[in-house]
């Protein structure tokens, strides 16, 4: 599914070169549940960019889903992302006074064939994340657990082969937080492969393997031993009690 | 990448954010609208212009005695001035073929009176055929004709100024009036008609039989003016010379004197008003044009802006799988529908400023400008959108998801 064969990443400012990426090498089956963590600085990012296809590494392969994205070119990187990968980023990033319809339904206009059924696929989108009800609200309408999970819709209207998800939770209170990372299992037991970028271990144990970065290098690849229930999280956090977020790593 | 469907979004997105829509498309709509405006006013300035020279008639030639002359930097007058009397009239009636009318004039100013109020005008003894020639029109009463003018008859039609300044809002018709100290009756009020081609008011004047004008007012045997009338306006040259040689040949001027009358031709006089108000109306077309590219330039800068504030929607679209030329198709797309936008309403605008300024606006409104302007401004949007949707496409979809 994904495969990762000694990527590196090296940056390139005036006269100065930062190595990121010092040769990152490791597989994810289809299916699996993923959560990669790192403090800042050690290049998470960076690899999520790549995971997206949204940065090339500098040497090595990545291999998502069977195409090898090095030396592609900006339209078919595109076209990949396009089809292959569903973002889910800490801001959210939803079009401000628009629909939540038409944020879903968004992938679908950036592909050349017709789509007659877009309104349609994006309203059942909608409906899977739970907000069947508000599909006519704007992001400026909803909380912003909602808007994540507007973001979620929009990731998955084009059933991608990953969904890739940075800091999903960054953004918001333990409740919302707990509510998205319940949505996130419930997909994975359906089979969604998903990749959680994050630096918190609460959010990460949420996942059934955690990689751990530091200095650009896979430092831990193990499977996560007792992994946190997101039902019992958010009903802590309903609770009153501060749940995830105040649980010490 | 549907275009429909990318039009259909641009057009959302266009609508959601209303407050940055009504920026970008102002410029756009003052450039169109000032340029349909300033060329309908140029050219109702032009067509208003023509229309009075037209009224005074196409076909008219007016022989004035020389002016003054400055002869070792003094003024010479004396027998030029007097030069021009009534029996040319006669000769040019009957010897110049292409001429169908003539008629002598004197004209001076002077203070009216009516009871306690005086008002300053000019006063014109004019041949009845005078009135023929140059158009006057009346209001109410009659004009002088053939008889007041055999029996020197002290009658005077005023233009409707005077009668408003002498007489207020009364019916002067049949009311006294004194010519410096001279007694006469008015019988008659011509209809307004403005000023004429020289810019003179011919409102505020008063008209006399010439005779009595010569004879019981001014005193003098010789004539200011003559009016002549071509059979029509194509003959106009011809008649000047013919004019003019037959004038030369009564005062024997010989080939090296110039001429000691002057010869006013009225297709001449509108060729160069003609070519005044063109060159008006170009000018303020020109400054028009400026306003519309400022618009442009309005338009450059919002959509500029509008890209640096969008950067995250673009970085966004470009995660989602949106290719370059996609996003580029975008922001020009946005730019044309703003263009447009702007186009349309600064043309209705535009059309209806024009309509309120002119009544006569069917003359005035040039269609050509219209879609000249319209089409300017579309190209200059999409011109000036060129830049700031290449911008956005050529963005680092890494780096513009991170822009804050």
């Amino acid at each position: 599914m994904i495969e990762l064969v000694d990527v590196t990443r090296r940056y390139q400012k005036g006269s100065i070169t930062t190595d990121v990426l010092k040769g990152v090498s490791f597989r994810v089956a289809a299916g699996e549940y993923v959560a990669i963590m790192g403090a800042s600085g050690t290049g998470k990012s960076t690899l999520m960019n790549i995971l997206g296809a949204l940065d090339q590494p500098t040497s090595g392969h990545y291999r998502l889903d069977g195409q090898d994205i090095a030396g592609m070119d900006d339209d078919a990187l595109s076209a990949l992302r396009n089809r292959k990968i569903g973002f889910v980023f800490q801001q959210f990033h939803l079009l401000e006074r628009t629909s939540a319809v038409t944020n879903v339904l968004l992938p679908l206009i950036y592909r050349d064939e017709e789509m007659p059924d877009a309104e349609a696929r994006s309203i059942r989108a909608l409906e899977a994340v739970g907000l069947g009800d508000r599909k006519h609200y704007s992001p400026g309408e909803l909380s912003g657990g909602q808007q994540q999970r507007v973001a979620i819709a929009r990731a998955l209207i084009t059933d991608p082969a990953l969904l890739l998800a940075d800091e999903p939770t960054g953004n918001l209170d333990a409740r919302s937080g707990a509510d998205v990372l319940a949505l996130f299992g419930k997909l994975n037991d359906g089979g969604r492969t998903i990749v959680l970028v994050t630096h918190d271990r609460a959010v990460a144990e949420h996942a059934r393997r955690i990689i751990v970065l530091a200095d650009g290098r896979v430092v831990a690849d193990h499977p996560v031993e007792r992994r946190r229930d997101a039902a019992e999280a958010v009903a802590a956090a309903a609770a009153g009690t501060q749940g995830d977020a105040a649980t010490p790593p | 990448m549907k275009l429909s469907r990318t039009i259909r979004l641009s057009l959302h997105i266009l609508a959601a954010h209303k407050l940055r829509t009504l920026l970008s498309v102002v410029g756009g709509v003052v450039g169109v609208a000032s340029v349909i405006l300033m060329v309908a006013v140029g050219r109702s300035a032009e067509a208003s212009v023509l229309a009075r020279i037209r009224a005074m008639g196409t076909d008219m030639l007016m022989i004035s005695a020389a002016p003054p002359r400055l002869v070792a930097g003094r003024e010479r007058q004396g027998e030029i001035v007097a030069s021009l009397l009534p029996a040319d009239v006669s000769v040019l009636r009957d010897e110049c073929a292409g001429i169908v009318r003539a008629a002598g004039a004197f004209d001076k100013s002077m203070v009216a009176r009516h009871d306690s109020s005086n008002v300053t005008t000019t006063v014109q003894g004019l041949a009845p055929e005078g009135l023929v020639i140059r158009g006057f029109a009346l209001e109410t009463g009659r004009f002088h004709d053939d008889d007041d003018e055999r029996t020197r008859r002290r009658v005077a039609v005023i233009g409707p100024v005077v009668a408003v300044n002498l007489f207020g809002g009364r019916d002067p018709v049949g009311l006294p009036i004194r010519l410096g100290t001279v007694p006469f009756e008015v019988i008659g009020v011509t209809s307004a008609r403005g000023a004429d081609a020289n810019g003179v008011d011919q409102d505020n004047v008063i008209l006399v039989p010439l005779e009595t004008a010569l004879r019981r007012l001014f005193n003098v045997p010789h004539l200011r003016t003559i009016y002549l009338q071509a059979q029509d306006s194509a003959m106009l040259a011809r008649v000047e010379a013919d004019v003019r040689e037959l004038l030369r040949a009564r005062r024997r001027l010989g080939d090296g004197q110039v001429d000691t009358f002057k010869i006013l031709n009225q297709a001449t006089l509108l060729d160069s008003q003609r070519q005044t108000a063109r060159f008006l109306t170009l000018l303020i077309g020109s400054v028009a044009t400026i306003a519309l590219l400022v618009g442009g330039v309005g338009i450059l800068a919002v959509m500029t802006m509008s890209v640096r504030e969008r950067t995250r929607e673009v970085g966004l679209r470009r995660a989602l799988g949106a290719r370059r030329r996609d996003i580029l198709v975008q922001f020009l797309l946005e730019a044309t529908i703003l263009a447009g936008l702007g186009g349309l309403v600064g043309a209705s605008l535009g059309l209806l400023g024009s309509a309120l300024v002119g009544a006569s606006w069917s003359v005035a409104v040039s269609w050509p400008t219209v879609v000249t302007a319209f089409c300017t401004a579309v190209v200059v949007g999409l011109l000036f959108g060129i830049y700031p949707a290449h911008r956005a496409a050529t963005l680092a979809p890494v780096a513009a998801l991170r822009a804050e």
